[in-house]
């Protein structure tokens, strides 16, 4: 990761937005934009083409709502890492994203620095969320299904909240990509959890297995 | 004035309460639209210019004072935009928005905020819903700013048609009534507590106010006010 540049796709419905933040990422020694739009619709077409590692969303792009684009993007089998730029920072709306799947959320309201350090973060696994946000979601998915998972389970879970895709954390346990697939349905079904960010979240939240997470 | 006569005043008041939060979300809008998208792009640009002017200090410098001049204007309409945006009345009930409001003063302070409410909590008349949103905002800003209370609680509890909200923390306290006498003089508007406005929108709603603090110890705000209007 530290030869290959960051690979970022930009979607922002305000062309200015778009024009400064590509600016300011080209001028990062590590990134690079693959490729922007100012159309929501256009979002996933480019992510098939293009495979990057990261997308910045808008959290309105024109009429279409970037947890929408997520929903989608969450069904493919190698999802880019999200990062949701709102200028808003209520309840509702990090709620939504912490929902939909993105790997964080950054403000439009702050410096585009900040948005930078979460492009960073989101490609080390790293979720990118207000703390408040973060002890909010862990409250709500507090009921424990977490006591029947098998060992397997455990391990891919532990591996998740470490931000690493299915293709890697099958490299990482030697499992085919199905089983690994297999094995995260009957977590997130256990786990009563939609994705992988909110199982990232719950792992933080859980008790740890006999002996800790193997590595 | 009629009983019936200030019926009709009552309603014309709580309709305004509505159209207030309307043009609030119209002006905020207007602020996310434009402002927002064009000072986060400046910065940006700035940015970048800053890096390229390395090799000149003094304008880089010059730069660099752009930049932290615009972002503290971000900071500013990021409050702004908080503390106005009305939180989607109209379509969401009453928890939803409630619970929503903590986790934003968590986050615009990085303090915890403690809530306790009824599972069945259910919905409750417009009007009802504003006023205690805008009412837990003010205590809770309150708690944070003056009192410098770093732990707050928040309590809402439904017994029939009556909703109650109780707030208490843990700061500095005060004595209520010179305050309250003060702010009866000066308004909102005079940089005190703004527990006036708070007791205005409990008396439009027929509801109950009270204030239990002393210096040194802290403060218990707790409303009462009709679910059903």
């Amino acid at each position: 990761m530290s030869e290959q540049k960051i690979r970022v796709i930009l979607a922002d419905d305000h062309a200015i937005v778009l024009e400064g933040l590509r600016a300011l990422l080209e001028s990062e020694p590590d990134m690079e934009v693959a490729a922007s739009t100012v159309d929501g619709h256009e979002v996933v077409a480019l992510v098939e083409r293009i495979s990057p590692d990261v997308v910045v969303l808008d959290y309105e792009l024109g009429g279409v709502r970037a947890t929408d684009i997520i929903g989608v993007l969450r069904d493919r089998p190698e999802a880019p890492r999200v990062l949701v730029l709102t200028a808003y920072h209520d309840g509702e709306t990090i709620r939504s994203v912490l929902e939909s799947g993105a790997e964080g959320l950054a403000l439009k309201t702050a410096s585009p620095q900040q948005t930078l350090a979460a492009i960073r973060q989101v490609v080390n696994g790293q979720l990118v969320f207000p703390q408040a946000a973060r002890r909010w979601l862990e409250a709500r998915g507090s009921r424990s299904g977490a006591d029947e998972l098998t060992t397997r389970e455990r391990e891919v879970w532990a591996l998740f909240a470490e931000g690493l895709t299915n293709v890697q954390v099958a490299a990482r346990l030697t499992l085919s990509e199905n089983t690994v697939k297999f094995h995260v349905q009957h977590l997130f079904q256990k786990l009563g959890v939609k994705n992988r960010t909110e199982a990232a979240l719950r792992h933080g939240a859980a008790p740890r297995p006999p002996g800790g997470a193997r590595r | 004035m009629s009983a019936q006569d200030e019926g009709r005043a009552g309603d014309a008041s709580l309709r305004l309460l509505a159209a207030g939060e309307r043009e609030l979300q119209r002006i905020v809008l207007d602020m996310h639209d434009g402002p927002v998208q064009d000072v986060f792009a400046a910065v940006s640009h700035l940015q970048v210019l800053q890096r390229e002017l390395a090799d000149r200090p003094a304008s880089a410098r010059r730069a660099g004072q752009a930049v932290l001049l615009l972002e503290r204007a971000l900071g500013e309409v990021r409050t702004l935009i908080g503390v106005f945006r009305p939180p989607g009345f109209e379509r969401r009930g009453l928890g939803p928005i409630l619970e929503g409001l903590t986790v934003q003063h968590e986050t615009m302070t990085d303090q915890p905020v403690e809530l306790t409410m009824d599972a069945d909590i259910g919905d409750c008349a417009l009007p009802t819903k504003i006023a205690l949103y805008r009412i837990l905002q003010e205590a809770l800003a309150n708690g944070f700013r003056h009192a410098h209370a770093t732990r707050q609680t928040v309590s809402v509890e439904r017994r029939g048609d009556q909703l109650s909200v109780t707030v208490t923390d843990n700061g500095r306290g005060f004595d209520p009534p010179p305050v309250l006498a003060a702010e009866a003089d000066v308004g909102v508007e005079g940089g005190h507590f703004g527990l006036r406005g708070i007791q205005d929108r409990v008396a439009m709603l027929g509801g109950t106010f009270s204030l239990d603090s002393s210096p040194g110890q802290g403060t218990v705000l707790r409303v009462s006010v009709p679910a059903v209007l």
